[in-house]
């Protein structure tokens, strides 16, 4: 990590080389891993071990919503449940808000999970025979708080959510969008830094489904939690995550800003998922621009300052408008009262495209 | 040693163990006697103390709660009828007896049918015990029972609670262990304990098939009731088997119909209260 990323807030969630092996020889496969630093394929021909999550080390920050994306299989429901503990790491360590989960007593444990990470799942869980507020309220409940501010509070959280006209339904009643949101809203009534949420939204239909990334972004940002978020989808990992781990096969393979990832695909695998995702609010003027001195290169008669200007942070939808309004060939890009470079019509196709820069001179 | 001095020796051995329980655990066997007497005759007194008519505006009233108008109408005419042909004593009796015997099975098979939810090893080694249970003919063991609890309700109520225990056990087992896998994760999650788990999560996905073991059982009682008329019961057991022996025709046919109304009334309202708790809402 990088010294700027550690100056933007607090470590909540530290994950450090963290192994899961299933398996009856689990134990003897660790240690194998080990000594000899064996790989996955290893491990699966000489102890018949599954290797579910492979040396994994991620880093969340307060605030900070972290999407691990993969396909089934790879290893990301593992990995989100290592952070709570719900699956017990081979190897490697978990520290929550500063505490290694593995010396924790199960009472400490039981406490870390009620009060600092709140979780969604995939499937909800709603208990069937509770209505919308006493599931919202379970979490409260299993606390031992009192019946009245437990359902005060899980009014409020479903309010947030955009349920208060159902508290007393039964989770049959609604619909699974509502349902969804009746799971996010236990998970933050217990007001947690942490929501693990588990492929929350995949059995959702394309409309709610990205109507609720847009909320739940909003909610976690408005209410300055933190979230891991686990997804088998890129588009919704770059709607939603401020930084994203591709995970393949157990194995992280990149971490890095949505920006970063499209840009910088770490092999082709990324790179072949990273094909089909469209640029227009991801490239931002800053990777498009050329230099001020190539800009004069080809247009010696045009006048920087007569140009249009825009931030290093316009995307390149934002530029394609800005171009399209003005008669000049080029987008002066600003930064702090000086121009730093020139987006032009060329640069911006380049962009669209994803063709690196270097490419182009290559060619 | 050819075969039938063998057969006569184990006979005689078997004679002879049942002889040394009786004589040796007598006092036992006494006070479970009295003890189980003393419920029947409790029961008994307070299904009596209201006249039949009342008791039939009961049964009336709740089919039509937790059943149907229509149910509710038919409860209270079929009980009403069982008065008319000259059952009712016998028709209470056999109620007391079943609802004693039922409530004494639940209260070891909910229990026991539980910790073999959460203990597979007692499950698979109980299984064997509740095989035999269901399928040995009852006669068997109700001569035994006679010798060592006497001629009378107890031995009736001792049987009945045998063949009315393994609904209860198997399906509660089942019940504890049929618990979805994401709720226990839920469960883990949100940093429950181990009673909160249990209570909240794994009982209440059980209770549909808890309920569901409860009418099993009933029903279970309501059969053995009538077999074991021949032990001294009381009630339509009794009846249907001296019916039975004098070849009264006319008597077993109304005795059987009194069993089929209390049984089907019972197995509805117990059936209506089970979905009026939980099957309405999932």
């Amino acid at each position: 990590m990088s010294e700027s990323d550690n100056a933007n807030g607090e470590l909540l969630i530290d994950c450090q080389s963290v192994w899961k092996i299933f398996g009856d020889r689990a134990n003897v496969a660790v240690k194998a891993v080990v000594e000899k630093g064996l790989t996955k394929k290893q491990v699966l021909q000489d102890y018949n071990c599954v290797v579910g999550v492979a040396d994994a080390s991620i880093q969340v920050r307060r605030g900070e919503i972290f999407c691990i994306m993969g396909l089934s299989g790879s290893g990301k429901s593992t990995l989100i449940r290592l952070l709570n503990r719900l699956i017990v790491p081979s190897l490697g360590k978990v520290v929550v808000k500063g505490y290694d989960l593995a010396t924790l007593s199960a009472a400490d444990l039981r406490r870390t999970r009620a009060r600092h990470i709140g979780m969604v799942f995939q499937s909800v869980a709603l208990l069937p025979h509770r209505t919308v507020l006493e599931n919202a309220a379970f979490g409260l409940e299993v606390q031992g708080i009192g019946k009245l501010e437990r359902n005060r509070t899980a009014s409020e959280a479903l309010e947030k959510v955009g349920l208060a006209d159902w508290l007393s339904r039964y989770p049959a009643e609604l619909s699974g969008g509502m349902q969804q949101r009746v799971g996010l809203a236990r998970a933050i009534a217990a007001n947690p830094e942490i929501i693990l949420m588990d492929e929350p939204f995949s059995a959702l239909d394309p409309l709610i489904r990205r109507q609720l990334q847009d909320e739940f972004r909003q909610l976690t940002k408005e209410l300055g939690k933190s979230a891991v978020f686990i997804t088998h989808d890129l588009d919704e990992a770059i709607r939603i995550g401020d930084r994203i781990a591709i995970m393949k096969d157990g194995v992280i393979i990149q971490i890095g800003t949505a920006e970063e990832i499209v840009l910088n695909p770490a092999d082709d695998y990324v790179a072949e998922f990273v094909a089909g995702i469209s640029r227009l609010h991801l490239v931002k003027a800053h990777s498009v621009m050329s230099s001020i001195a190539e800009y004069q290169r080809a247009h010696p008669n045009s006048d920087i300052n007569a140009l249009t200007t825009t931030t290093p942070e316009a995307d390149i939808d934002e530029l394609i408008g800005l171009t399209m309004q003005s008669d000049r060939d080029g987008i002066a890009v600003v930064d702090s009262g000086s121009v730093v470079g020139i987006v032009t019509t060329r640069g911006l196709l380049r962009g669209v495209k994803g063709t690196q820069p270097d490419e182009l001179a290559a060619a | 040693m050819n075969s039938s001095s063998f057969a006569d020796a184990f006979d005689t051995t078997t004679d002879a163990a049942l002889e040394w329980v009786s004589d040796n655990g007598g006092f036992i066997f006494d006070s479970l006697r009295s003890v189980l007497e003393g419920l029947y005759d409790g029961v008994l007194s307070a299904l009596n103390f209201a006249p039949f008519y009342v008791v039939a505006t009961v049964a009336a009233l709740l089919g039509w709660r937790v059943v149907s108008a229509w149910f509710g109408l038919f409860a209270g005419v079929a009980l009403v009828f069982c008065a008319i042909i000259g059952l009712w004593p016998e028709t209470m009796s056999t109620l007391a007896l079943v609802l004693t015997a039922t409530f004494l099975a639940l209260l070891v098979g909910i229990p026991a049918g539980v910790v073999a939810g959460f203990v597979p090893a007692l499950d698979r080694a109980l299984e064997p015990v509740l095989d035999l249970i269901q399928t040995l003919p009852p006669y068997i063991y109700l001569l035994p029972a006679i010798a060592l609890l006497g001629y009378g309700p107890a031995t009736a109520l001792v049987a009945t609670i045998i063949v009315a225990i393994p609904p209860a056990f198997r399906l509660t087992s089942l019940g504890i262990r049929m618990t979805p896998n994401e709720f226990v994760e839920l469960g883990h999650a949100t940093g429950i304990t181990g009673m909160q788990m249990f209570f909240k999560i794994r009982l209440p996905f059980a209770m549909p098939s808890i309920m569901a073991g409860i009418n099993q059982s009933l029903m279970m009682a309501f059969g053995m009731v009538v077999i074991a008329g021949i032990v001294g019961s009381g009630g339509l057991g009794e009846t249907i088997y001296g019916a039975i022996r004098t070849l009264d025709i006319a008597k077993s046919i109304n005795a059987a119909i009194a069993i089929v109304v209390l049984t089907m009334v019972l197995d509805r309202l117990a059936q209506g209260a089970a979905s009026a708790g939980y099957g309405a809402k999932t």
